[in-house]
């Protein structure tokens, strides 16, 4: 007989939790940022800009977030009717998030306990952030052209209790380094009237920035973003971009559950000491060998997993030749991921 | 005294094509039951009996052999499988079929292989049947299993594919084939080629036979 079936304990479930940098180049912290030149010309430039690690055009140039401007009223960019105010493409990404934030058209989103009428978006890519961002793993540095720096983190390091909301997990985005607040201006990294600097919601993929914070002049607080809320295309999306491309620094990292199926193959000593390969035996079906009449012996090389119907479901190859006889057993884990 | 040996060999298994496709469909028809082992690569012409360092020696040749990764297609690996067979077995399972199909074009064949050496017998049908695989689908207007009406079997050969070079598989103690009719396969030949593979679905035994169509007008 060629197959061997499974006992119920040879098959196990395990899950395991995998975390690795969020960017394409395996580096933990993104460095050079690029956006595409022909973007903001384009339909979409019009409500996001994407930002990739390498210039756009070249070959291996790949998306690593993209930035949004969300705006209650619809300022800071052109209506898409001038007869009909309020409603551009920055509500639309207002609205967008209201929706998948908070689950609510009458609310207004609140940074740390002070409702703010815009914020920027940063949507990590879906194919980096797998299937959640990490907290505690968010280092972003801001720096803006007269040289100031603004380092934030979130402040899941902090809290004792996780807040929710309709977006999964939420944590406040504060001011400080690997979710340690500074406490210059607020003990718990929050601005000093304008509340936290925004959201992490590492269950989607979304970082919320609080514009009204970032536009924060004259202290330390904030970059004097200078986000411009008036009823043309202001291109505020591009104004946090270079702050962002100013600091060269993005640390961010994922986390994915990854769930393995191990089968484990017993061989006993009595079993599969002989092949059917054309090499082994003779045209008419005798040993090759002689000396295998007394000692036969095969040589494992892969392991099949099949169902019932016989239909090959898995394949592992070892990693080189396995000798088997009648005075061996072996015992194969094989490590199915899905 | 010395320490067991108590390791555990550990590789990472693949999905095959079909595999996938079980698992896409979702109907639980991705549920492994049983395992099946083989030695594909090997060589046993390397095995060396005349090794001067004595029989210690004799696979040196074959345990040095740095192995291929795995295939995702199903008919391309697992290809020779190891069986359970008892001790002093001198003889082991072989087909016994026609060593080469030629049809016509519209000719049908019945196609009935035995295992020999099996189970103590000279000469035996195996009781699940046989897989019968031809390597381009397009040569057959029809390629049938019967004798074994399974789920399975039925599925299989109800699988239809059109137009282009792919493998076909069939289960049934027989095969049905009927050589194609269409001419535009044959270009400006007058032949087309392809293989059948038979594999006992019991024993593991495994033959390969060419297949020749002739063009008839």
């Amino acid at each position: 007989m060629s197959f061997k079936r499974f006992d119920a304990e040879d098959l196990v479930i395990a899950s395991e939790a995998v975390s690795a940098p969020v960017w394409s180049t395996g580096d933990p912290i993104l460095t050079t940022f690029f956006t595409s030149s022909t973007q903001p010309s384009l339909e979409s430039g019009k409500f996001y800009y994407d930002v990739y690690q390498t210039g756009s055009t070249l070959e291996n140039a790949t998306v690593q977030f993209s930035i949004a401007y969300g705006d209650l009223d619809g300022s800071g960019s052109a209506p898409y009717n001038s007869s009909v105010t309020g409603k551009s493409p920055s509500s639309t990404i207002y609205g967008q998030y209201r929706t998948l934030v908070l689950g609510d058209e009458e609310s207004t989103f609140s940074f740390g306990g002070v409702s703010q009428e815009y914020f920027y978006a940063l949507a990590v890519d879906r194919n980096r952030y797998r299937e959640s961002l990490l907290p505690g793993s968010f280092n972003l540095t801001l720096k803006n052209t007269g040289n100031r720096t603004l380092k934030l983190t979130d402040n899941s390091a902090t809290v004792s209790t996780i807040s929710y909301n309709d977006a999964g997990r939420v944590y406040q985005i504060i001011s400080g380094s690997n979710g340690i607040p500074h406490t210059n201006i607020n003990a718990n990294g929050y601005t000093a009237t304008s509340g936290s600097y925004g959201l992490f919601l590492p269950d989607v993929g979304v970082i919320l920035l609080n514009g009204a914070a970032l536009d924060i002049s004259g202290t330390a607080e904030g970059i004097a973003l200078s986000t411009t809320r008036g009823t043309t295309n202001a291109g505020n999306p591009g104004k946090l971009f270079q702050v962002i491309n100013s600091g060269s620094a993005f640390q961010l990292n994922y986390k994915e559950t990854v769930t393995s199926q191990f089968v484990f193959a017993r061989i006993r000593n009595s079993e599969f000491n002989y092949s059917t390969n054309p090499s082994y035996i003779t045209g008419s079906g005798d040993l090759r060998i002689s000396s295998m009449l007394e000692t036969p012996q095969s040589y494992i090389t892969s392991v099949g997993i099949y169902n019932d119907n016989n239909e090959l479901l898995a394949v592992a190859k070892l990693s080189r030749p396995l000798l088997k006889d009648f005075t061996k057993e072996a015992l194969i884990r094989i490590k199915l991921d899905f | 005294m010395g320490y067991l040996n108590n390791s555990v060999v550990t590789v990472d298994a693949i999905l095959t094509k079909k595999g996938r496709e079980l698992l896409a469909r979702g109907d639980g028809s991705f549920r492994p039951t049983q395992f099946a082992l083989s030695d594909d690569e090997i060589d046993y012409t390397l095995y060396n009996t005349s090794h001067p360092s004595g029989s210690a020696y004799y696979g040196e040749a074959i345990e040095a052999m740095p192995l291929l990764e795995a295939f995702p297609d199903e008919t391309q690996i697992m290809k020779y499988k190891l069986t359970t067979l008892p001790r002093g077995t001198a003889r082991l399972p072989i087909l016994a079929t026609k060593s080469i199909v030629t049809l016509k074009q519209g000719q049908s064949e019945a196609i009935t292989p035995q295992t020999l050496n099996y189970l103590g017998n000279n000469q035996t049908f195996e009781t699940s049947g046989y897989t019968f695989t031809i390597a381009d689908a397009r040569v057959a207007s029809a390629f049938q299993g019967v004798g074994i009406n399974t789920e399975e079997a039925n599925r299989l050969n109800n699988t239809t594919t059109l137009g282009t070079n792919v493998s076909k598989t069939v289960i049934g103690t027989s095969l049905n084939i009927t050589a194609t009719n269409v001419n535009t396969l044959f270009g400006t030949n007058t032949q087309l080629q392809t293989t059948l593979t038979i594999i006992g679905r019991d024993s593991g035994a495994r033959v390969t036979i060419p297949v020749t169509i002739t063009k008839v007008n």
